[in-house]
């Protein structure tokens, strides 16, 4: 049933959008794909040039030593070396590197927004807690671009960020990925084109809030994972009474049914073996995929559930022990992974380690190491980019440096896995988006303005 | 992999612990310098280093580490963490961070420590032999309690000495008892005005009647307020947990009034006033890679704070490193990554790597520690590599002149599942 709304909704999505009216089983399922928030995001003026002799990381597992990348209007042009300059700028990267910018699958960036004050203790906006099923939510309306960890991440090489909401839901509502760009609203930061993300959560967060007295929702493992089915189970029900033409809008089951549909892809919140082993069983009993299981601390326990169904692991390499299902995190999950053939990237949930996630994969690396596994800098690179591409939907777009790409890519100082090395350049589409070399130096967001802070 | 040759290394080490153990062809920071001895021959006995020679021989029947031209290093210390009071966060009964006590204004954490703890072994094998372990906010505002020094050895006893300081805590919205922090302030001041005038009184004269006024300072086990008579005594300094450029500068007259010794710990600001910092000998304890607010008082976060405060002569040591989760779970890890920070935001190499021996051990009363000169505490690292890249390891930690455990529940976990498919 759910691949069939799956074939239907992409016809079904037009007609749809200009008459939300109840319809065919097809147009039930399609609701998912409208977007009521569209983007505003303009291309920047694009700055050609040439990056000359530098040792390049391509994103996607190759690596060329004095190689040349080729820019314009935006878009990688060539890479390989002694290219032929057809007239732009030429900028000597010896002895420097290029990546793909950075994509960071898991930031709150926008909604937990330092400094923190007393509202955000009383009621956050990383994630709607009125109810374990937030389906409805869509975190871009929270998003606060004034988030000076925007600017903070952009000054490290993020090019890509995915803002996830919280893990307090079971059902958390919809993520949005934006380029770390200034702009008034998200929307002016905002990436389409993308897969619609959607975060979930099972395990000691959601069922401690329903442990909670004052609130009605499951309190047990065994019981977050059955109000997930039951979820399902309800959003079938709706799908087929819309479909008679018997049930108007249900924003929450129509983002069920987008899920089940394959229109809109999992980020699931899950640290133990067990946990993600019992929601992928989900997955599969209502016929979807999981993109990429969040924090995943056990997943190199279970290497081949997760290649068997085609999910991929969003991991940390060394948060560990702070409760108790993550104790048995380890920090060389990421290669233990990767050998696997699982899937495998980095990924922040903290503005702060956000800023640095290749020294974050250089732990995990090292971690490897220890245990006798090694990982190249060439595949390192990977979960910093391409992988993290692949989960977002963007992987023919951004995440690699290959002609026709988006030219989203760093030049680095160094070896971007050594701690000393900085972002010289960074570029988003194209365009100049932070040059170390450059006065007035960093993006100062609104909030910054005209206080005693850093600058 | 190298598991099995680990405890061979350490079977073959305990017996030898009396005996002389030499690390050779090391590239060896003596810290005495600002330059490594290059192929050097460290030689250990007793517990304590006795030399450091390029080139030099070894003696027989000496235990002999060959470092392979890897950078050896004094043991590092975490100038502040919880490591040793804490298993899970979210397991309240494996949390002794901190005092429920309302009646009584101390809080000495020693009889918490506890060497089994697997951020214990964790810590070590990232390199880490001592440790500030500092007190979290008591119920009795300002004051947290007295940190302690940890000596990260195998075993559960991991205590080096208490006492360390009397800790306090001052910043907006730190106790809601008091409120504002001006008050945070006054209760600081009026306590060290009332110990200032026992102590007079009992100078001045009352002798028989001193046992009232408990053991005279340096003795006996004094908790809370009492020890602030230390304090004024000059016997242990005053570490004040605050961040506000203005709260750095009352820490700054604090210091002036009373004539005693006070420690910044956190001085997200503390740049601002480098230079009254240096001029009023007032060292600075601080997390190196924070450049985000996370709260008001933080605003002027950044990471070149170390290198400018020690341009302005400020002694620095790094603590905290990491903030979140990382300040104890990751201390070791997070400590060397913020020192690397550091020096990509203009910190000096050897200022950095003193910010993470030396400086830590100055500030928290062991001056001359941290070093590999001769007749120092034979603590110390053989590195895979740079020590303040992420990416190293460490290959030997000698703790007390022993070859202590660098396995960690981790390396248990990831060998057990290191085949899984």
């Amino acid at each position: 049933m759910a691949k069939n709304m799956a074939l239907g909704s992409g016809l079904a999505a037009i007609t749809l959008l200009a008459a939300p009216v109840p319809g065919t089983a097809q147009q039930a399922a399609a609701p998912a794909r409208a977007d009521p928030f569209p983007s505003n995001y303009r291309t920047p003026r694009p700055d050609d040039m040439l990056l000359r002799n530098a040792t390049i990381l391509d994103g996607a597992g190759g690596r060329i030593e004095g190689g040349d990348v080729l820019v314009r209007g935006g878009k990688i042009v060539a890479t390989g070396k002694a290219l032929a300059n057809p007239g732009v700028r030429e900028v000597d990267a010896k002895g420097r590197w290029i990546t793909p910018g950075v994509i960071d699958v898991h930031t709150h960036n926008g909604t937990f927004v330092v400094p923190l004050t007393d509202i955000d203790r009383e009621s956050s906006d990383v994630a709607e807690t009125s109810s374990p099923n937030g389906a409805d939510t869509w975190i871009e309306t929270a998003v606060n671009p004034q988030d000076m960890g925007f600017d903070r991440g952009l000054m490290n090489g993020v090019t890509t960020m995915q803002i996830l909401p919280g893990s307090t839901p079971i059902f958390a509502g919809r993520s949005v990925v934006v380029k770390p760009v200034r702009g008034a609203t998200v929307w002016d930061m905002k990436v389409t084109g993308g897969a619609q993300g959607f975060k979930m959560a099972c395990g000691e967060n959601p069922k401690s809030w329903g442990g909670d007295k004052d609130n009605d929702g499951p309190n047990s493992r065994q019981g977050v994972i059955a109000y997930m089915r039951q979820a399902f189970l309800d959003a079938q029900a709706y799908g087929r009474d819309r479909a008679a033409g018997k049930a108007g809008r249900d924003l929450k089951k129509e983002a069920l049914l987008g899920i089940m549909a394959g229109d809109i892809r999992v980020n699931l919140h899950c640290y133990r073996a067990n946990d993600i082993a019992s929601v992928l069983a989900v997955a599969k009993e209502f016929g979807f995929k999981i993109g990429a299981i969040h924090h995943a601390t056990e997943a190199y326990k279970i290497p081949g559930l997760l290649r068997a169904s085609g999910t991929c692991a969003a991991v940390w390499a060394d948060w560990w022990g702070f409760k108790m299902e993550a104790q048995d995190a380890v920090r060389a999950g990421a290669p233990m992974l990767e050998r696997a053939g699982v899937c495998v990237m980095m990924h922040s949930d903290s503005a702060a380690d956000g800023q640095r996630l290749n020294i974050t994969a250089a732990k995990a690396a090292a971690a490897g190491r220890r245990i006798g596994i090694e990982t190249p800098p060439e595949v390192m690179i990977k979960w910093t980019t391409s992988n993290p591409a692949k989960l977002l939907g963007l992987e023919s777009r951004v995440g690699t440096l290959k002609p026709g790409y988006q030219a989203d890519l760093v030049l680095w100082s160094g070896n971007p896995f050594s701690i000393y090395t900085k972002a010289d350049l960074v570029l988003i589409d194209g365009a100049v988006a932070w040059d170390r070399s450059k006065p007035p130096g960093a993006p100062v967001s609104d909030f910054e303005l005209g206080r005693k802070g850093a600058q | 992999m190298k598991t099995l040759a680990m405890l061979l290394a350490l079977a073959a080490a305990s017996p030898a612990a009396a005996q002389t153990l030499a690390v050779t062809h090391a590239e060896a920071w003596t810290m005495e310098t600002g330059d490594p001895v290059k192929d050097a021959t460290i030689l250990i006995e007793n517990g304590k280093i006795v030399s450091v020679t390029p080139g030099g021989g070894v003696p027989q029947g000496a235990t002999v580490i060959d470092a392979r031209g890897k950078p050896v290093t004094p043991g590092l210390m975490n100038a502040a963490t919880q490591v040793g009071l804490v298993e899970v966060n979210s397991a309240s009964a494996t949390r002794d961070v901190g005092s429920a006590d309302d009646r009584n204004p101390g809080f000495d954490p020693a009889r918490a420590l506890n060497g089994n703890s697997t951020l214990v072994d964790l810590i070590r094998a990232d390199g880490i032999t001592r440790a500030l372990v500092y007190p979290a906010q008591s119920r009795h505002p300002v004051f947290a309690g007295e940190p302690v020094i940890a000596r990260y050895r195998d075993g559960v006893d991991i205590l080096e000495s208490r006492e360390a300081a009397v800790f306090a805590v001052i910043g907006g919205g730190a106790w809601d008892r008091l409120g504002s922090r001006a008050q945070q302030w006054t209760v600081l001041r009026k306590a060290l005005t009332d110990a200032k005038i026992a102590v007079a009184a009992r100078d001045a004269g009352e002798k028989d009647k001193k046992d009232r006024l408990g053991p005279p300072s340096g003795r006996g086990r004094r908790a809370g307020e009492d020890l602030i008579r230390g304090v004024l005594a000059g016997e242990m300094p005053l570490a004040i947990q605050t961040n506000r450029e203005s709260d750095i500068l009352q820490a700054t007259q604090l210091a002036a009034d009373f004539s005693i010794r006070v420690v910044i710990v956190e001085g997200a600001e503390a740049w601002r006033v480098a230079d009254r910092l240096a001029a009023a000998k007032i060292p600075v304890v601080l997390d190196p890679s924070v450049n985000l607010p996370g709260s008001f008082d933080e605003l002027g976060a950044r990471q070149d704070n170390a290198a400018i405060l020690t341009r302005a002569g400020v002694p620095v040591a790094f603590g905290l490193a990491g903030g979140k989760i990382h300040q104890t779970y990751n201390a070791g890890m997070a400590l060397r990554e913020g020192a690397g920070l550091a020096v990509a935001n203009g910190l000096p190499y050897i200022e950095a790597l003193r910010a993470v021996t030396v400086n830590p051990q100055t500030i928290w009363g062991k001056a001359g520690g941290g070093t590999l000169a001769a007749g120092a505490d034979a603590d110390l690292v053989v590195w895979d590599g740079d020590p303040l890249e992420p990416s190293t390891s460490a290959v030997s930690v000698i703790i007390e002149g022993r070859q202590a455990s660098t396995r960690s529940r981790q390396d248990v976990l990831a060998e057990r599942y290191r085949d899984a498919r």
